[in-house]
């Protein structure tokens, strides 16, 4: 027997808890940060995560499922909407989605 | 009258010489044009052209910064009303100049794109009939904001009844921060790697899909709720998709299924809701581990099924590798998973016909699939072929009513016509347990987009 509990509450609970952890978080970026996460600043434009080029986390993240496809196949308006999609779908960061976004418009 | 003869003599012989010396002149005037340019024109044109790439990326910048913030360009309020544009005062003034940067006039803050994939399927399998098939799976994507994305997939495949239209997934996400992301709508359901990753036909290597994860007893999409995102850990990385759902539905009267969960409960059939997700571990880049849940009561509203719980678990690996040793490219994906829902006696009067039956709800099954495309070596007719092997299985619980144990094994080789077009050919051992083989071969055309 598997053991009892109400998971509907257990998962709304924690999906709130969640959700305003998020909140605060966001919130404690402040406005500086936030700009950063949302536009392709200058510094921004590094095309490097953690140690990683963009080209490389572009290698590594999109090959662990499928072909890579080459950065002149899609136009930088196409490839910001894909990458949106792939960091959803893979679950890759912000950081690693701009860095991505970066490379593939520098090497178009 | 001499006189006369002397000028008209004159007047021709000029004439004569203008027309003997007009093409000499025209060869002189294309030398000139075809003169070397001398430094100093040079270094102007330089200078000029170098003025005009700055003046392209300060636009380029502007247009940049514009559509990153949508909501400040466009508010009513930061803007005064548009007055109504003068008459045009002469055709200079109404003929703008062509447009050095045509493709940033022409989007809005909007983005759209359509992607998805097309296939068509012949396959002979023993005991059934041969025959081709084609599909059509187009995915929306409206990014409505940097942070706000709408997807959509539709599936339409041809039937013998016309053509079948299915929703694969709808949802609606945004973009918390860089490590949350919240979701809702008809979502591929995040506890199933297989289906989320790697079932689109131009993923998946094989013309066909594994047993037990795609059209087994795992779910594919959901209604509901999620939150989901990925993050670091020192030199290692993590992801995590949690989600709420309408969750599955026992089947409890056709003798053809009962005891299994039906996914496509797509309006729920109790106000108890699922739980699932799954968590992700990146050691190193290319392999990721994972193990997926989904706790759920799956019994109708009120019935005597209603306290019954179901437990679906699933472990992951996936390996991708680039290998100067082997020449090449190896890909590694398994996945098995376990299903249980708590024991009952289905049909206890017997008024359906089947029972009373009682038995050990109790599934598993999974597959492990190794690819190798020899992306180094010299020639390069080779580097386009990729060959896989397959096995996968799935078992049900023996005393239930037509459930079949299966195993099978696959080979398969793709020749990529691009990154996502490949013409796969596979033979499949497929042993149902008691059952006649059907071993079949497949040959499928996919191209991605």
């Amino acid at each position: 027997m598997i053991s009892r509990y109400n998971p509907s509450r257990l998962a709304l609970g924690s999906l709130a808890l969640l959700g305003l952890s998020g909140l605060v978080w966001d919130a404690m970026a402040g406005p500086a940060k936030k700009q950063a996460e949302t536009q392709p600043s200058e510094s921004s434009i590094s095309d490097e995560y953690r140690g990683l080029t963009g080209e490389q986390l572009w290698s590594n993240n999109c090959q662990r499922c499928h072909n890579i496809r080459p950065p002149t196949m899609y136009s930088n308006a196409q490839w910001d909407v894909i990458v949106h999609h792939m960091r959803v779908r893979a679950n890759i960061t912000g950081a690693e989605q701009r860095a991505i976004v970066d490379f593939l418009k520098s090497a178009r | 009258m001499k006189m006369n003869r002397f000028v008209y003599c004159a007047v021709i012989l000029q004439a004569l010489l203008l027309l003997s010396l007009a093409p000499a002149m025209r060869a002189a005037e294309d030398a000139a044009d075809r003169a070397p340019v001398s430094r100093q024109e040079y270094e102007e044109l330089k200078a000029e052209m170098q003025a005009l790439k700055k003046e392209l990326n300060s636009l380029k910048k502007e247009k940049q910064a514009a559509s990153a913030q949508p909501t400040q360009a466009t508010a009513p309020s930061s803007r005064p009303m548009a007055a109504p544009a003068p008459p045009a005062e002469s055709p200079k003034e109404v003929a703008s100049p062509p447009s050095l940067i045509p493709e940033l006039e022409t989007l809005g803050t909007t983005r759209f794109l359509i992607a998805g994939y097309g296939e068509a399927t012949f396959e002979a399998q023993n005991h059934n009939i041969s025959s081709f098939e084609a599909s059509f799976n187009p995915i929306f994507l409206w990014e409505l904001a940097p942070k706000l994305l709408f997807e959509s997939q539709i599936e339409l495949q041809l039937s013998d009844s016309g053509t079948d239209v299915g929703l694969e997934y709808a949802q609606i996400t945004y973009l918390l921060n860089d490590y949350i992301t919240l979701g809702a709508g008809a979502m591929l359901a995040p506890s199933n790697i297989f289906v989320e990753r790697f079932q689109a036909l131009w993923i998946n290597k094989l013309p066909d899909r594994p047993l037990a994860v795609y059209d087994g007893f795992l779910p594919e999409t959901i209604v509901g709720a999620e939150i989901r995102g990925g993050f670091p850990i020192g030199p290692t990385r993590a992801n995590y998709a949690f989600y709420v759902s309408n969750g599955p539905a026992l089947t409890t009267n056709d003798p053809g299924g009962v005891g299994e969960l039906n996914f496509s409960n797509f309006t729920d059939n109790n106000d108890n809701k699922a739980v699932g997700g799954r968590v992700g571990f990146l050691p190193v880049p290319g392999v990721e581990v994972g193990y997926g849940f989904e706790i759920a009561r799956p019994g109708d509203q009120g019935s005597e099924f209603a306290r019954l719980q179901s437990l679906i678990q699933s472990v992951d690996l996936n390996v991708t590798r680039d290998s100067d040793f082997l020449k090449g490219r190896v890909d590694v994906h398994a996945q098995y998973a376990w299903s249980k829902v708590d024991d009952t006696v289905y049909d206890r009067t017997g008024a359906l016909g089947f029972g009373p039956l009682k038995f050990s709800n109790k599934r598993d099954g999974g597959y492990a699939q190794l690819a190798y495309r020899p992306t180094k070596v010299d020639i390069e007719f080779l580097r386009n072929f990729e060959a896989i092997v397959r096995w996968d299985h799935l078992n049900n619980p023996p005393k239930a009513p037509d459930a079949i144990d299966e195993e099978r094994w696959t080979l398969g080789l793709d020749y990529w016509l691009g990154p996502s077009t490949a013409l796969k050919i596979a033979y499949e051992w497929d042993q149902p347990n008691g059952q006649p083989n059907t071993n079949a071969v497949l040959v499928q055309a996919v191209m991605g987009f």
